[in-house]
């Protein structure tokens, strides 16, 4: 299972927008995932990520499934803000 | 204060109620206005090339931190006007982004879950250094140690005025009495 983030915009940055994007994934594309199935969380096309809104969709998924993958990471936004929820919000990925 | 736009959101925060200017372009009303300027700024910003491409995704972020917090705690709370100001503009290569909100400022509300807090100036350093929210329990918080973090990677400047409080922000973080009050938030990003 692929999640796609560019498909939520390019600029990923309030946390009730993530609390949406969140709810919008549960509904449609996570709800019949086992907790062990793998999940790849897709960075590309992301150009301004900010840790609200991440910690409202990254850090979910990687306390509700077992087995995520984060992929094309290299925006410096993402990086800083993956580095941000590490030292801040327990994510453990 | 400072330049024009500076001088602008000084005024903004500063003015009686009914002289505030809310017909400004740099007036957000609601958090969707925001996020679209906020796009329009990147996008603007990009097209021209005057800032380098992975600074201007962290200013940006640092921008939407700074802005969806004067949101996320004054949603229901605000004193008297809604919104932010949001501005920006290049001074040669120098891009200046000023963000401010007429709201509760950040003692009043981090007091809520830090009673002891004393004054402005431990608010600003609890702010900015501990990860607390003020919207406990929700488990939150990291937004503004983001940004300090990221100031001094990217070699940026912050400005950020609350209450009778002045913070400065670059490789090193001082914090102290202001020459002025801001009822609310004033945030001035140098990039």
């Amino acid at each position: 299972m692929k999640i796609e983030l560019k498909k939520f915009g390019e600029v990923l940055v309030s946390r009730p927008a993530g609390r949406e994007a969140y709810l919008a994934m549960s509904a449609y594309l996570t709800k019949d995932i086992g907790s062990d199935e793998p999940i790849e969380i897709d960075f590309s096309g992301v150009k301004v990520l900010a840790p609200s809104w991440a910690d409202e969709v990254v850090t979910h998924i990687c306390k509700e499934f077992g087995n995520v993958s984060l992929s094309n990471t290299e925006n410096a936004s993402v990086q800083a803000t993956l580095k941000t929820l590490r030292e801040y919000s327990d994510l453990k990925i | 204060m400072g330049n024009e736009l500076e001088n602008m959101a000084y005024d903004w925060v500063h003015s009686t109620p009914e002289n505030v200017d809310i017909r400004s372009e740099w007036y957000c009303e609601s958090r969707d206005v925001f996020q679209s300027r906020l796009d329009r700024m990147m996008n603007d910003l990009l097209k021209g090339k005057n800032v380098q491409e992975g600074k201007l995704y962290i200013a940006s972020a640092i921008a939407g931190e700074i802005g969806n917090n004067s949101f996320d705690h004054n949603l229901g709370n605000w004193a008297d006007i809604v919104g932010v100001f949001f501005g920006y503009e290049m001074e040669g290569d120098v891009l200046k982004i000023v963000l401010a909100d007429r709201g509760r400022g950040v003692l009043s509300t981090l007091r809520g879950v830090k009673p002891e807090l004393e004054n402005d100036v431990d608010a600003l350093r609890v702010a900015f250094t501990e990860r607390i929210s003020g919207r406990a329990p929700e488990n939150r918080g990291n937004g503004l140690k983001f940004v300090r973090e990221n100031l001094q990677d990217e070699n940026m400047h912050l400005v950020f005025f609350s209450g009778s409080a002045r913070a400065e922000l670059n490789e090193v973080m001082d914090i102290h009495d202001a020459d002025t009050v801001v009822n609310g938030c004033l945030a001035i990003l140098t990039v």
